[in-house]
C-alpha cells in the first residue's frame, strides 16, 4: 500500500534534513505505527507520502500512485487526520463535514453518523470556533473517514484528548482495519501503538532506527529487562536495565558491585522502555 | 469535476460571507452608496423627457412628440396642468394663441426645458425624425456629469471590494490551517483559486448591475458594463490573493486592498481634471482604462471597438501583474 525508498526531505533546501533516508514498506490491511520524539519527522513524512509537502529526493507511492506525479484521483482513496486540528471555525460541525464531503468524486458517509461516532452528536449545529481543543481534534479525526479511506493516514489522532474518548478512537481505528483499510499512525501513545499496530518504525532525528512488530521487540527485549532499587547517598534510586545491551550490563554491575540493592527484579518491557533503550531517547 | 468543486467552495464562501459583519458589510456598501447617490442628486438620472399634452387638440403635434420622448395625453387642460404639478421633469405643451406655450413647475432641470423647446421648435420648423435623430438622441440622453462621475467611481469601488472580500477569504483559510484539508482532496489548487476567485467576481458583477439599476442606468449597455467590471475585478481579485496571503489579520488584510485606493483616485482625477496631452501618464493605470471605459458606457457613447481596445489594455496590465503574482498565490496556498 506504501512503499517509500531513501526518502530526504529539508525545508530549508539544504543538507539539514528533516527527513533522512526512510526506506520502508506497509502492507494492505496493515497498521502500521510511526512512533518518535517531537521533533523526529514523523509529520514531516506524512505531509510528503499526503502529497501536503514537495518530494525532494528519494521514491514513494501510496495506494498506487506515484507520489512524484499526484494524481488529484489518489485522494479519493487516502483519509488524512491532521496532527492539529484544521475546520472551519464559522461552519457548524455538520456543515464542515458534508462541505468536505462534496470534494470527492466517490461515495462519502454521512456526516452525522460520523458526528456521533466521534461523540460530537447533539453538537453538530454548533460552530466549531466555539468547539474545545479536543472537540475540533475529533471532528478533524471524523472528517478523515468521509470518503471511506482504503489508505489512511493518522496523525496524532488521540493526542490531547481524554482516555475516554481515546479508547474509543482506538476501537474505531480497529474496526476500521478490520474491514481492510490500511492504517498510518503517528503517535506518543505507546498504550494506544502497542494495541493497534501490526509493526512499528522508531523514528529519531529523521532516520528509522528499527522496524519490527510490537510482539517481536517484545520477545526480544521481553523479559530481559531488569529493574533495580538500591540505596544511594541515603535515598532509593529505581533503574532499568537490559541484559543484552553491553553498555547496560556494565553499568548493572558496578551497581551491583558498589550500592546497597534493596530490590531486584526482571520484568516485561513496555514499548516506551524498548524504545528508549533502542533510541537512547524518551518519546515525550 | 472541476466546475463541480469550484462551485462547491464559492457557495461555501458566499454562504460564510453573508454570516459575518465584515464581509457582509463589503457585499452590502455599494447598494447603500447607490441608494445614497440617488439621494445626492435625484431626478437626475431622468434621461427620458416627459411630456403633458392635451388629446385630440393637435395629434400631428402628439405623434412628432412621441418620436423623440415620451408622451402622456390627457383629456383637458386643466388636466395637463396638474400633472405637470405632479411630478417631477413632466413639461406642459399647451396651445395658445396661434402656436404652444411650454408649461412647467419650476424644478424641472434646465436640460428638460431646453429639450422642450427645441422639440417645438423644430416641430414648428417641420423637421422630420430622420433629419434630426442624432443631434436630439445625443442631446436628450447625456447624462449630468457628476452623477456619472460618482457611479463611475462606485463601480471601480466595487471591484476594490470584492478584492477585499477574496483577502477575507483566504485569510480565513488561513486562520482555520483548511487549506491543507482541501489539498488532500481532489479539489486541485487552481479549482480551489477559481473557487474562491468566482466569489469574488460574482459579489462584483452583481453589485454593479444593482448599481446601475438602481441608480437609473438601465438604458446603458449592461453587456458592456459587466465586461469592463470583470476585467477591472481581476486586478482586485490578484491583490486580494496576496493580501490575504500576506496577512495575520483582518484589519491588516483590509488596509493593504485599500492601498488600491490611491491609484484608483488617482486615474479618476486624471481622466476627470487633466487635459488631454498629460493623460498619457496615466495609462499604466487599469483603473484608468476601466473608468474611462465606464464612463463611455454610462454616456451610451460607447463602441464595442473602443471598447474592446479598453478592455484589452485593462486585461494585458493584469496579465503582466497575474505573471508576477500567481507562482507566490500558488506557493502560499500550499
Ligand atoms: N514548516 C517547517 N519549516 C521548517 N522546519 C520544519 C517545519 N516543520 C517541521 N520542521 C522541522 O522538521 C523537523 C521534523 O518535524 P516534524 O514536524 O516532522 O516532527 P514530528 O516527528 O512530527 O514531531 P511532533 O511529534 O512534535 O509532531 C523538526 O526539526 C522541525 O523543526
Ligand atoms: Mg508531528
Amino acid at each position: 500500500m506504501i512503499e517509500v525508498e531513501g526518502l530526504y526531505y529539508s525545508y530549508s533546501n539544504d543538507d539539514n534534513f528533516a527527513v533522512k533516508d526512510v526506506s520502508f514498506k506497509v502492507a494492505e490491511g496493515e497498521i502500521f505505527g510511526f512512533l518518535g520524539p517531537s521533533g523526529a519527522g514523523k509529520s514531516t513524512t506524512q505531509g510528503i507520502l499526503t502529497g501536503l509537502l514537495q518530494l525532494q529526493k528519494g521514491n514513494a507511492s501510496v495506494a498506487g500512485y506515484d507520489i512524484k506525479n499526484i494524481s488529484r484521483k489518489m485522494f479519493n482513496k487516502i483519509g488524512m487526520s491532521f496532527e492539529q486540528s484544521n475546520v472551519y471555525s464559522k461552519m457548524t460541525a455538520k456543515e464542515n463535514l458534508s462541505f468536505y464531503s462534496k470534494l470527492f468524486d466517490v461515495e462519502t458517509r454521512d456526516p452525522m453518523e460520523l458526528i456521533n461516532l466521534v461523540g460530537l452528536g447533539g453538537k453538530e449545529n454548533m460552530r466549531t470556533g466555539e468547539f474545545s481543543k479536543g472537540m475540533k481534534h475529533r471532528l478533524t479525526f471524523a472528517r478523515s473517514m468521509i470518503n471511506n479511506p482504503s489508505m489512511w493516514f493518522l496523525d496524532e489522532p488521540t493526542t490531547g484528548l481524554d482516555p475516554a474518548i481515546a479508547a474509543d478512537i482506538k476501537d474505531i481505528i480497529k474496526e476500521h482495519n478490520n474491514k481492510g483499510v490500511t492504517v498510518f499512525l503517528t503517535t506518543h501513545n505507546m498504550y494506544i501503538a502497542d494495541e493497534l499496530c501490526d509493526r512499528v518504525a522508531f523514528i529519531i532525528n529523521g532516520e528509522i532506527r528499527l522496524i519490527d512488530s510490537p510482539k517481536n521487540l517484545k520477545l526480544q527485549y521481553g523479559k530481559k529487562l531488569v529493574e533495580v532499587e538500591y540505596g544511594q547517598d541515603g535515598n532509593v534510586k529505581k533503574e532499568t536495565f537490559s541484559t543484552i545491551l553491553q553498555e547496560d550490563k556494565d553499568l548493572l554491575n558496578k551497581i551491583i558491585a558498589d550500592k546497597e540493592i534493596l530490590t531486584m527484579h526482571t520484568k516485561e518491557a513496555t514499548l516506551e522502555e524498548i524504545f528508549i533503550k533502542v533510541t537512547g531517547r524518551g518519546l515525550a | 469535476m472541476m466546475i463541480k468543486n469550484i462551485w462547491i467552495i464559492f457557495i461555501r464562501d458566499i454562504r460564510v460571507n453573508t454570516r459575518e459583519f465584515m464581509t457582509l458589510y463589503m457585499m452590502i456598501i455599494p447598494l447603500v452608496l447607490a441608494v445614497g447617490i440617488n439621494l445626492l442628486s435625484p431626478g437626475i438620472n431622468d434621461t427620458s423627457v416627459n411630456f403633458a399634452l392635451v388629446e385630440n387638440e393637435n395629434p400631428e403635434q402628439a405623434a412628432y412628440f412621441d418620436d423623440f420622448a415620451h408622451v402622456e395625453l390627457f383629456s383637458d387642460q386643466q388636466r395637463v396642468e396638474d400633472r405637470v404639478r405632479s411630478r417631477d421633469d413632466v413639461v406642459g405643451i399647451l396651445p395658445k394663441d396661434n402656436g404652444y406655450y411650454i408649461m412647467t413647475q419650476g424644478n424641472e432641470s434646465e436640460l428638460v426645458l431646453e429639450y422642450a423647446k427645441l422639440l417645438n421648435v423644430l416641430y414648428e420648423s417641420d423637421v422630420q425624425l430622420e433629419d434630426a435623430r442624432s443631434e436630439i438622441i445625443e442631446f436628450g440622453r447625456t447624462v449630468p456629469p457628476l452623477k456619472k462621475m460618482l457611479v463611475n467611481m462606485l463601480l471601480l469601488l466595487i471591484s476594490m471590494l470584492a478584492g477585499m472580500l477574496i483577502a477575507m477569504n483566504i485569510l480565513e483559510e488561513k486562520m482555520d490551517q483548511t487549506v491543507s484539508a482541501i489539498n488532500v482532496t481532489p479539489t486541485s489548487r487552481s479549482a480551489f483559486i477559481l473557487g474562491k476567485s468566482f466569489t469574488g467576481m460574482f459579489v462584483a458583477l452583481f453589485s454593479s448591475i444593482a448599481c446601475l439599476l438602481i441608480t437609473g442606468f438601465y438604458n446603458v449597455n449592461l453587456g458592456q458594463a459587466a465586461l469592463v467590471v470583470f476585467s477591472s475585478t481581476i486586478l482586485s481579485l490578484l491583490i486580494g490573493f496576496i493580501q490575504g496571503i500576506n496577512s495575520d489579520d483582518a484589519m491588516e488584510a483590509a488596509g493593504s486592498v485599500k492601498l488600491m485606493f490611491l491609484p484608483m483616485a488617482g486615474s479618476i482625477a486624471g481622466y476627470e481634471f487633466v487635459t488631454g496631452n498629460w493623460q498619457i501618464f496615466f495609462y499604466w493605470s487599469p483603473f484608468y482604462w476601466a473608468y474611462r471605459a465606464n464612463d463611455m458606457i454610462l454616456s451610451k457613447s460607447g463602441t464595442w471597438p473602443r471598447l474592446i481596445l479598453y478592455i484589452g489594455i485593462i486585461l494585458a496590465i493584469c496579465g503582466a501583474v497575474y505573471t508576477l503574482l500567481a507562482p507566490r498565490i500558488r506557493k502560499g496556498l500550499q
